[in-house]
């Protein structure tokens, strides 16, 4: 078990593949970047079933789940960043969501998820003697939401679910850029006192919601015999980003940093969907996911001539999904028992000019005869910018998501 | 199809996507011009002339320190170095040697000293240390004690070092007398090896100790002290983990002697300058030299290369815009005034106040050799040495002064006379030279050194010394950065600054130029 945990902390610890808003506040990862969502294109937040668990969009959901459910998502990405001919690639792995919902009969259904909400990750190393060039690059940024969630069908309505959720925001920023010495503007006889001096420019602080503990979605969510909808509304926030800027030598040789803080005012997302039902076990889906910004962003910026600011847009992700679900009858064959899910979307992203277009395909497996499921997804897209600050991108991925299921509180047979 | 089958054509297909998304060899360098990052730090040079300090001032060591492996007694290069041994006389046992001291017409006390011939035939070193053939007034001062019981002869073993010593430093002898000494340090060749003639120095002390020794037949401590601040050198012996010093009492009669190693023993200097307001260092002693310059003309130096505001004063005025590499501070330099025991050159170093949690400490330097300059003109910071300049880095310090100029500090540095060099050109700044390297000797003709060689570059004795650097109070010092800077092209000033290139500074004999300050790209 420990070294389970362990691994998951390590996997956690990257980040989404994105170069775009590495120093804004990064990629973000929509709707808690499950496997499951992923796979039909990041659609059927509306959608309910015995163990859909936590939609970070929706807390209503999970008032419709009937079993104990744990989900673990994993994300290998590629990205390529692509300009006049020039290119490259950088891969990462990351643990987007992990998510725990525990319903409690008419007492309703009690959920917690940890959420890699945004994130910019990259490590990069340029060596080139005959360029003089000499650069390590890296960014960590991970804003993590602890989000408990709890959501209920009414009593006198049971097709009606109301659900809220708390965003416990946390996590830290790092940015480090490692230099060589450049000495072709100096005497040649004051080479020395340079030529094996590696500094970095270091910039590291916390992340952190300004005069309030959270921030909070409220969602209701009806569910009919063919067709379910979801309405929820997500509200404002400020980021608090407090940064110590540096120059480092080593990490015990640095200066006193100066440190200021930058707010970043995260605007109310309102966010609807609908699924609905074809046939026994086919579903068509669609979302809508809405925020207007009307602030730039600060960058972390502060050193040679990065850009001071991120100018936003309103961000929207629209999204359209298929998915087959499996069948529960153990003794069906096993093909029939997986899950099959397809599903595209489009982006806006909050970063003015980038937009994002993706589409998925993923399958779900059984594993057992209690319902536990590997979710397997497979996503590409491109990411598309009109400006000279970002690269355009193409890529692809890969999520797993392990679903482990319980029915605690029912005796065996119920 | 199986199951293993069906992951398995994901994964492959994702592989040779991922070969397909490839990194061409300039990409990232392409990225990191268009975020606004350089691929390398541009290095900037400025040069800061005739700076002169507000303040110098000397603080010097004369702490008593305890002798442990070697020690030493005697006056040389302004200093003098008293010894104090600690001895427990314990008349319990061989009572019969102390009722025969007793009665006995005349006995005499002296002390045995194992001399350090390793410094002595120190072969490497240049030759003047033998032979030694001195006449020494010697001052003999002790504090004899009272009674003692078995336990607190016991105890005295586990008197604190430190204790001992702090209590030293106002040391209230009960007696003393004056003797004279005659030393004689000579070396001999065999057919095969040079030893000295006689390793056991024998000191003897005035009768009037002895007798206060036999005067009552009880077990008592003795602490003695020798002074010698006329000798002409100091002697070097070994100390109690080696060979212990030992006190030797002998009945003249009959011929019978006891002899007491020494329970420990300390050094205590003494300042013999006359001069009070020079600045003198001495070496061995680790006094230090506090110089402190102001802060205007750096600052208005750093102003004029990238024309911002310096000291920074925006936000919490931690100015983290540029950072030093590297500093050097270059002093005029006169050697006449000074003195050293060996005729070697001695490095200088120096060291910083800078900010730690909360706190201002010393830091010492990290001295990085400039191994072209070292090559062709030794080490920039030694003295007694060729050349009139003394180039000191000063890093870490100047790095922490300009981080916290804003709340009106002064750049403050230390220095204080180190080691002897042996090979003052050689450029490895190790501690031994590899074999089959050249390097030059101290008559600076190249020497290779052979397979079975081992060649050290430091003198391994202390080289007691003194050095007066009084000039500089009076000639400018010279300063010079080299800055990385974290502003951009369009903040940085493209106009040519020059603060002042016309007063160069002579290193090693060398007219060396400072290079022209230069802003922007």
């Amino acid at each position: 078990m420990k070294k389970f945990i362990s691994a998951l902390l390590c996997v956690s610890s990257f980040s989404f593949a994105s170069m775009i808003g590495l120093d804004a506040i990064g990629q973000e990862q929509i709707a808690g970047g499950s496997a499951a969502m992923a796979g039909r294109g990041f659609a059927g937040n509306a959608k309910t079933g015995d163990t859909e668990g936590i939609s970070t969009v929706n807390p209503a959901r999970q008032a419709f789940d009937t079993k104990v459910s744990l989900n673990l998502n994993f994300l290998l990405d590629v990205s390529t960043a692509d300009r006049s001919n020039s290119h490259f690639t950088k891969t990462d792995i990351s643990m987007p969501s992990m998510n725990l919902t525990f319903p409690m009969g008419d007492f309703g259904t009690f959920g917690v998820s940890l959420w890699q909400h945004y994130s910019a990750s990259m490590r990069e190393t340029l060596e080139d003697e005959k360029e003089q060039w000499n650069a390590e690059i890296e960014y960590q940024s991970s804003i993590y939401e602890l989000v408990p969630t709890y959501a209920i069908r009414l009593p006198f309505l049971r097709m009606v679910s109301l659900g809220a959720s708390a965003h416990f925001v946390m996590g830290s920023f790092t940015r480090s850029l490692t230099l060589g010495a450049d000495n072709s503007g100096i005497a040649k006889e004051d080479a020395w006192a340079t030529s094996d001096v590696d500094l970095s420019d270091y910039v590291h602080g916390d992340w952190d919601i300004k005069h309030h503990p959270a921030y909070y979605s409220f969602a209701v969510q009806y569910r009919g015999r063919m067709a379910s909808y979801f309405f929820s509304f997500t509200t404002p926030y400020t980021l608090s980003n407090t940064l110590d800027y540096n120059f480092r030598f080593s990490e015990l040789d640095t200066l006193a940093p100066t440190r200021k803080t930058r707010e970043i005012r995260i605007p109310a997302m309102l966010a609807t969907g609908v699924n609905y039902r074809i046939n026994k076990r086919h579903n068509v889906m669609a979302d809508v996911a809405w925020r207007a910004w009307n602030r730039d962003i600060d960058n972390v910026a502060g050193s040679w001539n990065m850009t001071q600011m991120t100018k936003t847009q309103n961000d929207f992700n629209i999204s359209v999904g298929y998915q087959r679900d499996g069948s529960d009858v153990f003794y069906d064959s096993y093909w029939d028992r997986m899950t099959y899910r397809a599903g595209a979307w489009y982006k806006n992203w909050y970063v003015e000019d980038v937009s994002e277009i993706g589409g998925a395909v993923g399958a779900g497996f059984p594993l057992g005869r209690r319902g536990t499921t590997l979710d397997l997804s497979i996503q590409g897209g491109v990411r598309l910018t009109d400006d000279d600050h970002n690269w355009s991108e193409s890529f692809i991925g890969i999520r797993l998501g392990l679903v482990g299921v319980g029915s605690w509180g029912k005796a065996r047979g119920q | 199809m199986n199951k293993k089958k069906f992951i398995l054509f994901p994964l492959l297909a994702l592989f040779l996507s991922s070969c397909l998304f490839d990194t061409d060899d300039d990409g990232l360098s392409n990225w990191l011009s268009d975020q606004g990052m350089p691929s390398s730090y541009d290095v900037q040079t400025v040069t800061v002339p005739d700076l002169k300090p507000v303040s110098a001032k000397v603080f010097e060591n004369l702490r008593p320190k305890s002798i442990y492996s070697s020690g030493i007694f005697g006056a040389t290069s302004g200093m003098s170095h008293d010894v104090v041994f600690d001895f427990v006389i314990d008349t319990t046992v061989y009572t019969s040697f102390w009722t025969g001291l007793k009665k006995a017409d005349s006995a005499k006390s002296f002390l045995q000293l194992r001399l350090v011939d390793s410094y002595y035939l120190f072969k490497p070193a240049p030759s003047g240390i033998l032979p030694v053939e001195d006449d020494i007034e010697l001052n003999v001062s002790w504090i004899l004690s009272d009674k003692l019981t078995g336990q607190e002869i016991n105890d005295l073993a586990s008197i604190n070092d430190s204790a001992w010593q702090y209590g030293l430093t106002s040391w209230k002898e009960k007696k003393s007398a004056d003797t004279t000494a005659s030393i004689s340090i000579k070396a001999v060749t065999s057919s095969k090896t040079v030893s000295l003639a006689d390793t056991l120095l024998e000191l003897n002390l005035p009768s009037a100790l002895v007798n206060d020794i036999r005067k009552k037949t009880c077990s008592r401590r003795l602490q003695l002290r020798l002074s010698a601040p006329e000798a002409p050198h100091v002697y070097r012996f070994y100390g109690p983990d080696v060979f212990s010093p030992r006190l030797v009492v002998q009945n003249s009669e009959t011929g019978d002697f006891l002899r007491f190693n020494t329970v420990r023993a300390a050094v205590i200097p003494k300042n013999l300058e006359k001069c009070k307001d020079c600045l003198v260092l001495h070496g061995g002693s680790l006094d230090s030299l506090e110089v402190e310059f102001p802060s205007k003309p750096i600052m208005k130096a750093l102003s004029e290369f990238y024309g911002d505001e310096f000291p920074y004063n925006v936000g919490d005025s931690n100015d983290v815009r540029q950072a030093v590499v590297m500093a050097e501070l270059t002093f005029y330099r006169d050697d006449t005034k000074g003195e050293s025991e060996i005729d070697l050159p001695i490095m200088v170093r120096n060291g910083s106040y800078v900010d730690s949690a909360e706190s201002v400490v010393f830091r010492a330097e990290n001295y990085i050799p400039d191994r072209l300059r070292i090559n062709e003109h030794g080490h920039p910071n030694m003295v007694f040495y060729e050349g009139d300049s003394l180039a000191l880095q000063v890093t870490a310090g100047m790095r922490n002064f300009i981080n916290k100029a804003s709340d009106g500090r002064s750049f403050r540095m230390l220095m204080r006379l180190e080691r002897s060099v042996l090979l003052p050109s050689d450029s490895s700044y190790s501690v031994l030279v590899r074999q089959d390297t050249t390097f030059k000797d101290e008559d600076k003709k190249e020497v290779k050194s052979i397979r079975t060689d081992t060649i050290p570059v430091f003198f391994p004795y202390t080289n007691y010394a003194r050095y007066d650097f009084s000039t500089i109070k009076n000639k400018p010092a010279t300063l010079k950065l080299w800055l990385a800077s974290k502003r951009g092209e369009n903040t940085d000033k493209k106009k040519i600054v020059k603060i002042d290139t016309a007063k160069s500074v002579k290193t090693e004999g060398k007219k060396v130029t400072t290079s022209t300050a230069r802003g922007g790209k």
